[in-house]
């Protein structure tokens, strides 16, 4: 089970039943911790429901108190391949 | 002018720290999430040594070095200067090397520098192989660049910058960071790189030489690397990049080079600013990808931990911004007799003293003040007369409180140029970087009859004659007052 982080500006952005695309960043230990990937997923106000657990940040860095799970479909690359 | 002895690297100067009592080693570990920079905040807020953090979790070998010059004591220390100067001692000193002729770097060998003794490239670059802190708990990532110079030269110019621009570590190859549009670099990219689509390279030096932050940090006219040169007495060592054609500090501790991409952004932010807020919004911005690394052995990554006063964000910048915009005063021809930004006001109050020769000089003063290159960076003027202390905050806001006319001497500019860093801006403003700006005019105006119309200030230096005055300080004690300070 992995542990992620979102910033959202409303919770609304957190529509639940639909594929969103999400800047997220994993927040399981080690080196990599608080690196971010930009992926298609589904989320849930049910912190059970789906594989992977999800905290929620507002705007300005506040910890929501609500606790989401997310699964993860697809990691997104939308960096042009130039940079690769 | 005489022979200058200013740390010439990050490691001499937290010598220097150390033996002055303006450091502490820390050996125990330290985690590189939020307790290092609680540590730096801590040592901020106290005005204490600074922290240099020798064990770091998870990455043995690097250490941090905090707070580096977050005191009056440790810039004189970076200067050269005895710890105990005074400010306005330092300021003079600042003035005198800034106003002496252009010392032009020099370019040493690769095997000189000390910054190429470890080389990542290819696959072997990873951002996280660099103790990366975590500074503010909430913020929006690690943050690679909080003390630090980010290189860049306008490719037909030629002009070279060193700007301190935050970057954040989004992933293990790309950095995104706030670069204004009015700053600089965001001239240099919308000036070039972006209507072409081309990347610019780029080199983040991360644990310079006091001298070198501070040329960083200045919003000097002067190409930073001469006026490293002018401050330290000795021509900046620089070294080139391993990947592209930009010239590096060669006794920096980590290097990173790469290029900034015209057509891909990602998310910055938030993060903990010099106003003591989180206040610019998480946003698309400047993002930089790493194309090479390049550090010391052992080395040291620096930080400066933004928040309430004080930390160099507010105490360096109000030092350099003041200073270079009396030498834009002066170079104007106005009588002023100095200029000072209080740290506390975070940079965002510019006072300013002033012979009062002439109808209209406040005006004159905050309209070169705001339209100058430094405009952005503050929004109140306060202008105060010759005979009022302007670093004595007493003397100043008694100025303030009573010579201040309501409606004559307040003067408001609209639709100016600000920074998405004001807490007071509207989510509008800060999104588009639209500013407001006020002068106080503390000065009496010149056509008051000045014996008849100017109030006569009551005080114990003003009021009474001078030999009444030394009587009193003589007796003080035999009075049976304590001697005062």
């Amino acid at each position: 089970m992995n542990q992620w982080e979102v910033f959202v500006m409303d919770m609304a952005e957190l529509a639940e039943g639909k594929d969103l695309e999400l800047s997220i960043r994993t927040l399981n230990p080690g080196v990599h911790k608080y690196t971010y990937k930009h992926v298609k997923c589904q989320v849930s106000s049910n912190p059970e429901k789906l594989p992977d657990r999800l905290q929620v940040r507002m705007g300005r860095g506040q910890l929501s108190p609500a606790r989401f799970s997310i699964k993860v479909i697809e990691e997104i690359q939308r960096m042009p391949a130039k940079y690769a | 002018m005489s022979k200058i002895s200013a740390p010439r690297s990050n490691r001499e100067f937290i010598e220097a720290c150390v033996k002055a009592g303006d450091a502490v080693r820390i050996k125990q570990e330290v985690d590189w999430e939020n307790e290092a920079g609680a540590i730096v905040r801590r040592a901020c807020e106290l005005g204490a040594a600074a922290p240099f953090m020798e064990k770091i979790k998870d990455y043995p070998g690097f250490s941090y070095f905090g707070a580096p010059l977050s005191t009056y004591r440790r810039m004189a220390i970076s200067l050269g200067m005895d710890p105990a100067s005074s400010l306005p001692e330092i300021g003079k000193e600042y003035l005198k090397r800034t106003n002496s002729e252009p010392i032009a770097p020099v370019v040493v060998d690769r095997k000189d520098a000390p910054c190429k003794e470890n080389i990542l490239l290819g696959k072997d670059v990873d951002l996280c192989r660099l103790p990366v802190p975590l500074v503010h708990d909430g913020d929006g990532g690690r943050y690679v660049g909080t003390w630090h110079a980010v290189v860049t030269k306008h490719p037909v110019r030629g002009d070279v910058n060193w700007g301190m621009y935050r970057q954040m570590m989004f992933d293990s190859r790309t950095m995104s960071g706030a670069v204004f549009p009015f700053s600089d670099l965001g001239k240099t990219l919308s000036d070039y790189y972006l209507p072409r689509g081309e990347s610019c390279p780029f080199a983040t030096a991360i644990g310079l030489s006091p001298l070198a932050a501070m040329a960083a940090c200045a919003p000097s006219p002067i190409p930073e690397p001469e006026l490293v040169g002018m401050l330290s007495g000795e021509p900046a060592r620089l070294v080139k990049c391993e990947t592209n054609d930009l010239e590096v500090p060669a006794d920096a501790e980590i290097i990173i080079e790469g290029e900034i991409c015209p057509d891909y952004k990602v998310e910055e932010g938030p993060f903990g600013e010099y106003t003591g807020y989180r206040t610019s919004p998480r946003d698309f911005r400047v993002t930089f990808r790493v194309n090479c690394i390049t550090y010391r052995n052992n080395a040291t990554m620096t930080i400066s931990n933004m928040g309430v006063p004080q930390d160099e964000g507010q105490l360096l910048r109000s030092f350099s911004l003041g200073l270079e915009l009396e030498k834009l005063l002066r170079s104007q021809g106005i009588p002023v007799t100095g200029v000072y930004m209080h740290p506390r006001s975070t940079h965002h109050m510019m006072i300013v003293g002033v012979k009062p020769t002439y109808s209209g000089i406040a005006q004159q003063i905050a309209q070169l003040a705001f339209g100058s290159k430094l405009g952005p960076w503050f929004h109140m003027v306060m202008v105060v007369d010759d005979q009022t202390d302007i670093y004595n905050w007493d003397e100043v806001y008694h100025a303030f409180c009573t010579r201040c006319h309501p409606e004559n001497g307040i003067h408001i500019y609209r639709n100016t140029t600000g920074t998405p860093l004001y807490p007071f801006a509207t989510p509008h403003e800060r999104k588009y970087s639209i500013g407001s700006k006020v002068l106080f005019d503390c000065l009496w105006p010149v056509d008051w009859d000045k014996t008849n119309d100017v109030p006569t200030l009551v005080s114990f230096k003003h009021v009474y004659p001078k030999d009444i005055q030394e009587r009193v300080l003589a007796n003080w004690t035999a009075y049976g007052y304590p001697q005062a300070k």
